[in-house]
């Protein structure tokens, strides 16, 4: 069990010299079995829910591979430069749709540009709505989900249903329908609002079933006889045991943001333009489909990866948090 | 001079739209119950279906198809009568037009000379604000239903606000009624071409009725033409329009199909889709023109046309006025590697751009003294640049509007990129989602960049792509060109008696945009398109209208 002042277990203090049995003639409690089952052994830190699931994660290789392409992903994003040194709108016609070249690993698009600079370069947008997005739906989703589940009553009641309407929207299509309307002024900041506000209530949804989940629980029953003030409880005892769903929902829902986002620049609506990023690139190789497949597959491939990275964490990550799975 | 039965064909069509599309018009087999209905790719209109109010080819075509004028235009492009009868002058200032008689509109109204007058008036009064109002400025009494005054506001530049002047009659002088079916146009200056405009849509006739409702009107309008609505709801708004042949049509474009239905489509490649699909049945453009003759095969069409496309950069932009704007066009247009552009990206059916017009005009000429600006030249584009930049140094982007559902894209990415390698200056692209969308923001005045236009011509002379365009409030001057020497050229022209006279003064005039640049020519299109294996006998015009009243069905 995570820690909680409830859910101490009491310590039992002992000196290190206790253990030597030249000091009794009996056996002591120390010595018998039970005391050795019961034995807290003080010179590890204490077990809690999350060191328990870094452990058996950093075993895991689903774990590792998608951290390391996450890490990855997250530097090209980050610094672009260090990957390609081709000025991604620098395309000469000549180039048009030429194979690959020494410095150009994944050659030209139609118009001549270095494909592997502008699959480079679109790592940054992509990623920045996926985070931004995702974090704006942990904050509001949570937010929403932890006081619909906690209070409950008229709160819980008003909150799920307003979820429930906004969960009966695709969020896909109520993103074209205000993308639409906002065209031009919609930015990396449109399109993260955008996808917030209509993808909240899943995460609403997860976290009321969590916060639910614990607020029976003893230790919150004795910190509300300790005097523990409601907000308090929730924010302190509450919240970080609900934590784990929200995390594994988050680390997933990433990938499906960027696929989304991908999904918007595609159509024209996502990001502008001259962010070129990956969806808008996929968009731009498929008038060249025909003839020049490669084109497209190159920053499909990219999207492919960064979203099964996200989404193999997510996994990983589920798994080792899972109560269930765990011995 | 009379002009009696064929006339050469005149049409304007405003062409900000390389989006070609098909129109066609009603030709001979009478209602034929077994004859089907063929579906063909299109944009939205932008404004509801009023002939006066209809300057781009999304709204023009459906036009085309439900209303007759005076005149239509045959594949050739040369004019023969249609509604008229007779149109006879004997000194191209006083015109008399006879119409044919018993015609009607769908709603029973008849088609006489008050339908023309009533819809000419309507068009040309400044109190009804119609895009087309610049095409009768021919008529005598324009000025007189055009009047403005100031409003005693002041616009955001400081100029005096001009309104309309409410007390103006709303009636052209120049039009008068003789009988039932016979009225006279006056012009106010000589015209031997007028009859070669008036198969064009700004002069089709009106109902009676349309004046009670114009709103409704537009919507679903009663109308005269080879087809009529299917119903009154057939218009569903950016989806589709369905039209059915006129049985009570008797003129020469009698349709040889059931009824067309223009569906409507955000891009090319969703068209093209539905052609190989066999969903739709004629293309009026394709989206990848290395593979379209493949995928087709005879079905495929490639032919030169009469559409010049360009991109307009007005003077009112910043860093685009006087004398800085006129070196940094020329900059501009040295910078385009016009060459390789129409070689990669469109497969050869483009031909780079020599002048103002089409090569396809008579006396178009690839030697008009100064067209050397419209040459690729790396150093005299630096060193052009460079004076502009000693006058007001550049800043900014330099961006090209256009519309998203025309397959424009992939040009502008290749025109921007050619600017920005020659030039260094940072370029990008400014998509607007639909045709509506970026009409009307050039027609608003308030796009803030430069933006793509073009121009499909409908009646074959250098006039009809020189006026509209540049001439001094011309109907599709979306920059606000004005030079005094330059429309007095044209003036002139217009008095020669042959074209080949004439075309020495647009030549002339076209010598005075190529220096000014009001628009950075690129190329020459030729139409490219396609049909499906279940229609026959599509033949595309050489103005890139197929005539879909021939269409037949298998």
């Amino acid at each position: 069990m995570p820690e909680t002042p409830a859910a101490q277990p009491d310590r039992r203090r002992r000196a290190a010299g206790a253990h030597s049995p030249a000091t009794h003639f009996f056996a002591g409690p120390d010595e018998v079995e039970l005391a050795e089952v019961d034995l807290l052994d003080e010179s590890t830190p204490p077990a809690s829910l999350w060191k328990d699931a870094w452990i058996k994660l950093r075993r895991r290789p689903l774990f590792l591979v998608s951290a390391g392409l996450i890490v990855l992903i997250l530097a090209v994003a980050l610094f672009p430069g260090l990957f390609s040194k081709a000025d991604m709108n620098t395309c000469y016609l000549a180039d048009s749709l030429k194979g690959p070249a020494p410095g150009h690993p994944f050659g030209f698009d139609l118009q001549g540009c270095d494909i592997y600079a502008r699959v480079i370069h679109g790592a940054r947008p992509s990623v920045l709505v996926g985070v931004l997005a995702m974090l704006s739906v942990l904050v509001l989703g949570g937010a929403i989900g932890a006081i619909a589940g906690y209070y409950g009553k008229w709160a819980d009641a008003i909150l799920s249903r307003v979820g429930d309407i906004f969960f009966a929207i695709p969020t896909v299509l109520a993103a074209i329908v205000f993308l639409q309307s906002m065209r031009d002024r919609a930015g990396v900041m449109g399109v993260v609002v955008v996808l917030a506000a209509f993808g909240w209530p899943q995460m609403a949804r997860i976290t009321r079933s969590a916060v639910l989940a614990v607020r029976g629980a003893d230790f919150v029953t004795a910190a509300r006889a300790l005097g523990v003030s409601r907000t308090k409880i929730l924010l302190r005892h509450v919240m970080p045991n609900a934590a784990s769903p929200m995390i594994v929902t988050a680390t997933v829902s990433l990938g499906t943001y960027i696929v989304a986002e991908a999904t918007l620049s595609f159509l024209g609506l996502g990001l502008p333009i001259t962010m070129r990023s990956w969806g808008w690139q996929i968009g731009a190789a498929k008038d060249v489909l025909r003839h020049s497949p490669e084109v497209l597959l190159w920053p499909a491939g990219a999207l492919a990866i960064t979203v099964l990275a996200f989404i193999m964490l997510g996994d990983a990550v589920k798994d080792a948090l899972d109560p269930k799975a765990r011995r | 001079m009379a002009v009696v039965g064929a006339l050469a064909a005149a049409a304007l069509a405003l062409g900000a739209c390389s989006n070609n599309s098909d129109g066609g018009d009603g030709g001979d087999a009478g209602k034929d119950a077994s004859a089907g209905i063929i579906k063909v790719n299109r944009t939205e209109p932008q404004n509801p279906l009023i002939s006066t109010n209809t300057n781009e080819v999304g709204g023009g075509w459906i036009l085309d198809m439900i209303f007759s004028g005076l005149a239509y235009y045959t594949a050739d492009g040369s004019t023969e009568l249609d509604v008229a009868e007779s149109i006879e002058s004997e000194d191209t200032i006083n015109w008399t037009i006879k119409l044919k008689p018993d015609q009607k509109f769908t709603n029973g109204d008849p088609v006489d000379a008050d339908s023309f007058i009533n819809a000419w008036n309507y068009g040309a009064s400044v109190m009804n604000d119609q895009l087309q109002n610049s095409f009768f400025v021919e008529i005598k009494g324009y000025e007189d239903v055009n009047k403005m005054i100031d409003s005693g506001e002041k616009n955001e530049d400081g100029t005096a606000k001009l309104i309309p002047d409410p007390d103006q009659g709303q009636e052209l002088s120049g039009l008068v009624k003789v009988d039932d079916l016979t009225f006279t146009v006056e012009l106010s200056n000589p015209d031997p071409d007028f009859t070669l405009r008036l198969g064009y849509s700004a002069y089709y006739p009106m109902p009676i009725s349309a004046f009670d409702d114009m709103e409704a009107f537009g919507q679903a309008p009663a109308s005269n033409g080879p087809y009529k609505l299917a119903s009154d709801d057939a218009w569903e708004h950016n989806v589709k329009i369905d039209l059915v042949a006129n049985p009570d049509y008797t003129g020469p474009r009698k349709a040889q199909n059931g009824g067309i239905t223009f569906v409507f489509y955000e891009t090319v490649e969703a068209a093209y889709q539905d052609l190989l699909s066999g969903q739709l049945d004629i293309v009026d453009s394709v989206p990848d023109f290395k593979t379209f003759e493949q995928d087709l095969g005879e079905r495929a069409v490639n032919q030169a046309s009469a559409t010049f496309q360009a991109f307009t950069v007005p003077d009112r932009l910043a860093h685009f006025g006087g004398e800085e704007g006129k070196l940094r066009r020329q900059a501009i247009s040295m910078a385009i590697d016009r060459a390789a552009i129409t070689e990669t990206i469109f497969s050869g059916t483009r031909t780079p751009a020599k002048d103002f017009t089409s090569p396809v005009m008579p006396g178009y000429s690839d030697s008009i003294p100064g067209n050397e600006v419209l040459e690729y030249n790396e150093a005299k584009a630096k060193e052009l640049w460079a004076q502009a930049d000693a006058i007001s140094p550049w800043e900014g982007t330099f961006q090209i509007a256009y519309n998203a559902d025309g397959g424009h894209a992939d040009w502008v990415e290749a025109v921007l990129n050619s600017i920005h390698n020659t030039l260094g200056v940072e370029t990008a692209p400014a998509p607007y989602p639909t045709f509506q969308e970026s009409r009307t923001a050039i027609t608003d005045r308030t796009i803030q960049t430069p933006f793509r236009s073009g121009w499909q011509a409908d009646y074959p002379s250098l006039y009809n792509y020189l006026q509209p365009l540049y001439g001094t409030g011309g109907g599709a001057n979306d920059a606000d060109y004005s030079n005094k020497t330059f429309d007095d050229l044209l003036v002139q022209g217009l008095a020669q008696a042959t074209p080949a006279e004439a075309a020495k003064y647009y030549n002339q005039a076209q010598e005075l945009v190529l220096e000014d640049l009001p628009a950075i020519p690129l190329w020459y299109a030729n139409v490219t398109a396609g049909y499906s294996e279940n229609v026959g006998n599509v033949i595309f015009g050489w103005n890139q209208v197929p005539l879909l009243y021939q269409v037949t069905t298998k």
